[in-house]
């Protein structure tokens, strides 16, 4: 069987201060897209999975405010390689639930201007559909923009401890783009975070996902603790969402581990939806089944 | 966020029959009076524990929550903020409709006389055959919101002359603070307060409760824990020990029983819970078992027959419980209020109407017998 390829991608002095290099910053996307696509540049690698028609949503994560949220110059400089292989800048667009989360995260929005958009799904004419997509324990009402108003998506999530789910990442990142997801966070997330994942809106449309892994928190997560907040100047990227959340709980136990913290697992928080979803085909939970590349720019 | 707009929203509860035909037209105007509120409240809540690293314990519901900084818990409607835990929907209400009482349904509550009806955004289990979901199942950013603070409650009230005010439609569990405060207000101007409730919810919380309203109406969404692990995702333990504080505290209480064809009506299951009802709350607590129509998440399965609803009833009324109706099938027989000593009818009922009303200082007409309630 055909291994599950992820790209963990270090970038030393990508974060100074906490502010972005933007030149180390493009090395990384650039390099680490190439990696992934085992190709010459990122440009071959993109269209591997987007051509110039698609309509790009990058679904990002700032829920946690600034400190802890995706940075505007991490997902401009992913939607600018997008708008380089010929997708347009207007159909590119940057999401995520909220206007307010995304201008706490330093966005600021385009709804209708020239250029890469940018907006929450409360923005006035998008919000949820009526109806409900019913699939397994999954009853809930889809953001338009990834159901209507994009036919590909990239999950760009942040690399979190969760104290519910273990971890939060590319997988968990499209509770936000459903309209209830307080309903999904009993029994660790499990099988929630799978059953919502293999949703065709989903399923179907996610061609990339990413870790920001540049800061990771990686205890008492999701919201941020500064004391719990590891420098780590890294992505991890992947075509399989459950392999690239796999390789990121590795890293958030390995960084738990130096710290001397239990697992997870010791917790009870063991990301069991990983396996769950692993079980349903929806990618590799497992490192003989992953083809790690390890790289530093 | 989805936000369902006023015709939307009045479409969708008109659907779902929670607009009474006793509404005066005047009463929409008022509603729409209302200051339709962007921004959510900032109330601190009640029942939770701060923990460390800014952390927070709630402690209303026995799902007891823990929430980091900004997180929200499972209800969707109180959220942590800086360690400091907040309702969001105090006075929020997402829906407003004067109804009958009977709609509630209470039967033995002031018959024939209108609820001011109030819901917020939200809940605290998610039962998968909700027939409210619209609004039950979302958070406050997804609805219309009007701000409605407790003084305005009861002032609506006395202008339409609503005798009572009930939390109902979606939990008043989860917008708590705004149900006491607003009972508290009302009962300064004699004005009743009932609460419409699955009583997921912790011993404490309820007893504070029992002490402001007037009566409470529990749902018992089956009688298994398996069921509600299942299809509520809920328990079944904390509701039967919410139904033995209300009926400690002496206040008046109904039970209804939604019947789900072959989830839930079991002969056995209903035996169980009857045996159950005798025992600790008592023969005089009317239960109602209600038709379940197909809704939200359970769309594959048919109405509940009409002859497994009067088997449910046949088995309560073996089992000695008095009071024993049948919702949601306009025209039964077993809408009525019956004698227990004479069976002559007490109350004759249609749909949410009152026909005849054979009861004289809350005692049978005919044979003197004292019928359980609240009569005036």
């Amino acid at each position: 069987m055909r291994k599950s390829r992820v790209v963990l991608i270090k970038g030393k002095g990508v974060l100074s201060d906490n502010q972005i290099n933007i030149k180390i910053l493009s090395v990384m996307l650039r390099k680490g897209l190439s990696l992934l696509g085992q190709v010459n540049n990122f440009h071959e690698a993109l269209i591997q999975f987007f051509t110039p028609r698609d309509k790009v949503g990058i679904k990002i994560n700032t829920i946690a405010g600034k400190k802890l949220s995706t940075k505007p110059q991490v997902s401009l400089a992913l939607a600018n390689l997008l708008n380089q292989v010929g997708i347009k800048e207007r159909n590119i667009i940057i999401w995520d639930r909220t206007n307010k989360e995304l201008k706490g995260a330093g966005y600021r929005l385009n709804y209708n201007g020239s250029g890469i958009r940018i907006f929450g799904t409360d923005t006035r004419g998008i919000n949820y559909e009526y109806n409900l997509t019913i699939h397994r324990n999954i009853g809930s009402r889809f953001s338009k923009i990834q159901s209507k108003l994009i036919n590909k998506s990239i999950s760009l999530a942040i690399l979190k401890d969760h104290g519910i789910a273990g971890i939060t990442g590319v997988m968990k990142n499209y509770f936000g783009a459903i309209h209830n997801p307080n309903k999904y966070h009993d029994t660790n997330c499990d099988p929630y975070i799978a059953e919502l994942s293999e949703v065709g809106l989903i399923k179907n449309k996610n061609k990339l996902s990413i870790l920001d892994g540049l800061i990771v928190q990686y205890h008492r997560g999701p919201s941020y603790h500064s004391q719990w907040a590891e420098k780590c100047e890294c992505f991890i990227l992947s075509t399989d969402p459950v392999a690239s959340d796999f390789i990121g709980w590795q890293l958030i136990e390995k960084i738990r581990k130096k710290k001397g913290l239990p697992t997870l697992e010791e917790e009870k928080r063991k990301p069991y939806y990983l396996f769950t979803a692993e079980k349903m085909g929806l990618g590799k939970a497992n490192l003989n089944e992953i083809q790690l590349i390890e790289y530093e720019v | 966020m989805s936000k369902i707009s006023r015709r939307d929203f009045l479409k969708t509860i008109g659907g779902a029959g929670l607009i009474a035909s006793t509404v005066p037209s005047t009463f929409l105007t008022d509603l729409y009076a209302f200051s339709t509120s962007a921004n959510l409240s900032q109330v601190e809540a009640w029942f939770y524990k701060k923990l460390p690293d800014k952390e927070i314990k709630c402690e209303l519901c026995p799902r007891y929550c823990k929430l980091g900084d900004k997180e929200r818990g499972y209800c969707g409607v109180r959220e942590n903020k800086n360690g400091i835990y907040y309702t969001l929907v105090y006075g929020k209400v997402c829906a407003a409709h004067i109804d009958p009482i009977e709609k509630k349904p209470f039967f033995h509550f002031l018959p024939g006389t209108p609820a001011f009806s109030i819901a917020t955004a939200g809940c605290n289990v998610n039962c998968k055959f909700c027939q409210n979901w619209q609004i039950s199942q979302v958070r406050p950013e997804q609805v219309e919101n009007v701000d409605l603070p407790p003084r305005d409650v009861v002032r609506y009230c006395l202008k339409y002359r609503c005798p009572t005010i009930a939390y109902t439609y979606t939990e008043p569990v989860i917008f708590y603070e705004y149900v006491y405060d607003t009972s508290v207000e009302a009962s300064k101007k004699r004005i009743r307060n009932v609460v419409v409730t699955g009583a997921h919810i912790n011993p404490e919380p309820m007893e504070k409760l029992t002490k402001v309203v007037d009566a409470i109406k529990i749902d018992f969404k089956a009688f298994s824990e398996d069921f509600y692990q299942k299809y509520v995702r809920g328990e079944l333990e904390p509701v039967l020990e919410a139904a033995r504080i209300v009926k400690k505290s002496g206040k008046w209480m109904e039970i209804v029983y939604l019947v789900i064809p072959t989830l839930n009506d079991s002969p056995e299951e209903i035996r169980k819970m009857c045996k159950w009802v005798i025992k600790d709350i008592g023969p005089d607590v009317p239960v109602h078992f209600s038709r379940f129509h197909p809704m939200y998440l359970i769309k594959n399965l048919p109405p509940t027959p009409v002859s497994t609803l009067e088997r449910a009833r046949n088995i309560a009324l073996e089992e000695g419980i008095n009071y024993v109706y049948i919702g949601n099938v306009p025209g039964h027989m077993a809408e009525s209020t019956y004698c227990p000593n004479c069976k002559n009818i007490v109350i004759k009922r249609f749909a949410y109407q009152i026909l005849q009303k054979n009861l004289k200082r809350g005692k049978c007409k005919f044979c003197g017998q004292p019928i359980p309630g609240v009569w005036s």
